[in-house]
Formats: structure tokens, sequence, C-alpha cells
């Protein structure tokens, strides 16, 4: 049996010199009762528990880091011993190592199969299988819904979703306006009537925000249109004035146009 | 389709199948010609005792429900060399532990393979998890709706099972070491 291996260090009873590898305080529990070579119905708990705290002073000496679960055990082991020493009230009052067995004998269980299938890991990680499909990519990636594991699915769905994000991305938003024509149409004209023209390429040129740009062009091409401002421009991209044109612009007009823009 | 027709398809799909293949599998992609499940498995036995040779590298074997075709354990150091592959990961005593609880009582919570080894397995759980041996199969409907854990047909080719259930009574196992330290 491979339990010949799980239990290297017998001399573990006196001072250890090697501790060997315990897979938690059950597993060390175990090891204990084989190495004393006591019954597991009947555990004698006084000393089971002597050697168990020799056990983690000596984890403790070596720097090892004792995990909370052989604090745990070690003092439900205390208690148990505590309570071995109080004399019974009567035969039928429950034994108080009953649930330790009961934990010890389940955890045995276990580990007789973990063993059983480490020596069926020993040979059977040996085997190789043919590898030639592996390379097809036949685009048959069915899986039996029997065999499929839940972490497989969402991580398939958040690969869903990314795709699906991928291929449509946010729609336009539509955003409320931060310039209107109208605003940016008085702002224009005003400055055209205070200081007799304006430069219209160099206004541009100092605004930061592309969306003011484009409302203070469309907004001088209205101007235009309706006549209250005159562009005029000597040569291809060279400055653009902006002058007085000839129908005046009242507040009237702007209401007017105003009404139209928010109308359409 | 005659017998050795037959034969040669067998070995042709278990050559290029990927994982164990059922033989209902092979009796669909032959349905045209008459070959039925009985017919298939006579064939299957038959290959297994041709291949089961010291003269071959490659044995037959049925395992998790279907039939692959392996090599012998005893060439894999020659394997190994000409792959390159120094030394294989092995399953430490703690996930052979945690695999064994959830095999024998599957579909199994985290907290109850805690309880059960009296100390804390995520970890084990997670490596499991990652090498497929173990998967999540749902969840607990008791608070805090725990993940339930099952083995993989990947577990039962990895450990030459048909299915889950064929692994001994853990009871078994101990009464036969009783005997046998007697």
């Amino acid at each position: 049996m491979a339990s010949e291996a799980e239990y290297p260090a017998a001399e573990a009873i006196g001072p250890p010199i090697e501790l060997p590898d315990f897979t938690g305080p059950l597993d060390l529990l175990l090891h204990l009762i084989k190495a004393n070579d006591v019954s597991i119905y009947d555990i004698p708990i006084a000393l089971i528990c002597d050697q168990y705290h020799e056990h983690l002073a000596n984890m403790q000496e070596l720097d090892l880091e004792v995990a909370g679960e052989y604090l745990w055990m070690a003092s439900w082991l205390l208690h148990l011993k505590s309570r071995m020493l109080l004399p019974r009230q009567d035969e039928s009052q429950e034994d108080p190592r009953e649930e330790l067995v009961e934990r010890l004998l389940e955890y045995r269980r276990m580990k007789e199969l973990a063993a059983l299938l480490h020596d069926k890991d020993v040979v059977r990680r040996c085997l190789w299988s043919p590898a030639v499909a592996a390379e097809l990519d036949t685009g048959n990636t069915d899986v039996d819904w029997e065999q499929v594991d839940l972490r497989v699915l969402a991580q398939t769905y958040l690969e869903v979703m990314q795709r699906f994000s991928a291929a449509h991305p946010p729609p336009l938003q539509v955003i409320p306006l931060r310039f209107n024509v109208p605003d940016k149409m008085q702002e224009i004209y005003r400055t055209v009537l205070h200081e007799g023209s304006m430069s219209l390429l160099r206004h541009l040129h100092t605004r930061t925000d592309t969306e003011e740009v484009v409302v203070l062009f469309v907004a001088t091409l209205e101007l235009v249109r309706l006549g209250a401002v005159r562009a005029s421009q000597r040569k291809p991209f060279a400055e653009i004035y902006l002058r007085k044109g000839s129908h005046p612009f009242t507040e009237d007009r702007i209401a007017d146009f105003a009404e139209a823009a928010n109308g359409s | 389709m005659d017998r050795d027709s037959a034969t040669s398809l067998v070995e042709a799909i278990l050559l290029t199948a990927r994982g164990p293949v059922h033989v209902e599998a092979i009796a669909e992609s032959a349905a045209d010609e008459g070959l039925d499940v009985d017919a298939i498995t006579s064939v299957l036995h038959d290959l297994q005792l041709e291949w089961d040779s010291s003269r071959r590298g490659v044995r037959l074997e049925s395992v998790a429900g279907g039939w692959r075709f392996v090599t012998p354990p005893q060439l894999d150091p020659y394997l190994r060399a000409y792959h390159g592959i120094a030394a294989r990961q092995r399953l430490s005593q703690a996930a052979l532990e945690v695999l064994a609880i959830v095999a024998h009582r599957q579909p199994v919570t985290l907290p109850e393979v805690n309880f059960i080894r009296a100390t804390n397995s995520t970890g084990v759980v997670r490596t499991l998890l990652d090498r497929e041996l173990i998967r999540v199969s749902g969840r607990k409907k008791v608070v805090g709706k725990p993940f339930l854990y099952r083995t993989t047909s990947k577990f039962l080719v990895h450990f030459g099972l048909e299915r889950a259930e064929d692994l001994p009574d853990p009871e078994e196992l101990i009464a036969d070491e009783a005997v046998s330290a007697e």
C-alpha cells in the first residue's frame, strides 16, 4: 500500500529531526495513532494530545507556519483530554471522543481512496494518446452538456459579451448642444458692430473647443446669408474679415431665427 | 462491409480521434455500411488482443465509456526524452485527497471538502479546476449558495475509470488492508 510512503518518519514519536509533510491536523493525528499502534476507536487522548502539542512546538521551533486548523485541533484535543479526566456518570453517557473518531474515520476513508488514486496516477500519467487530431481544427468543439464546467460557461459568456460590445460600439449619443447658432450669431454681430471688423480665422484659432468652432462658423455663414455680415478674403487661405453687411441685424430677426432653428 | 474493412475503419477512427471514442459514434459514422454496435464492439475486442503484444508500442484501452489508443507506461521515459519533457507535474497529496472526496461524494461543496479534511482546500480546488479534473456543476441551494463540484471525463480518462461509480468503496479498501495486515 502507498501508506508506507505516506508515513515515512516513524521516528517522529521521539524528537523528530525531519518533520513529515502533513496535509492537515487529521493527517497528523492519524499519523500519531498509527505510530503509537493504538486503536482509532479507543484513542488514548492524553498521550496523543501531548504528542500532538509536542509536534506543534517542533513545527514552531523550525519556524514552520502553524496553520490555524492545527491550533483548532490542539484546543479540541485539550478539551477532550480534560473531559476524559472526569469520571463518567454512567455507561450510557456519550464518549466525548465519538465525534473525533467519526471525523478521523471519514478522513481515513478518503485518504485510502486518495492512495488508490495515487497508485493509478503513478502508472497512468505515463500514458500517451494520439495527438493527430489536436492539429486538425474540425470546428467541432461541441461539449457534452454533462461535462460543462460552469466556470467555462461563465468565461464563454464574458467572451461573447466582449465580442458583442466590440461589434456593437455604443450608439451615437445625443448630448445637449453646449453652443447654439443664434447666440453665436449675436456674439459675432456685436463684435463686428463694436469693432468695425472681425478677423474670423484668428478668432476661430483661439477656440479650444471644436464644437464651438463649428458653431461659430455656421453662425458666420448664417449671418452672411442673411446679409447682416459681409465676409472678405484677399486670397485663398488668407484671413477672413467680417464687416457690417447691408441688412442690419435686429433683435427681432434674431428671435425669428432662433424660433426657426428650434422648430426644425 | 466485411470484417477487415470494419477493423481498418475502427482503427483509423481511433487513431485520429480526440479522446476516447464511443462505440455508438463509430457506428454512426458507418451507418450506411450496416455496422451495428455489437459488430463494432466485437471488432474492438479483437483489436485490443491484436495490439496487446510486447512488439507493439500501442495498446487499445476501454476508458470513460469509450475506446482509445495509448502507449504502454514503460515507454514513457523515451517518449519524454523524444518530446523534450523533463518531468511530469505530480498531483500533490492534498490534491489527491480533494479528488478522492469529490469523486466519492459528488456533487460536493468546498465547505464540505474542508470539513472532511479539517483544512482549507481553496487553492487545491482551483488547481484541480485548472487541470480540468473537476468542474463546477452548479450551486447548492443552501445559505451562501456554494459551488458544487464534480469530477470530469478527463478525470475518468486519467485514472482509467469507466464511470466515477467504479471507484471502490473506501470501506472495502480499509477491509482489504485489515486482511492483509493479519
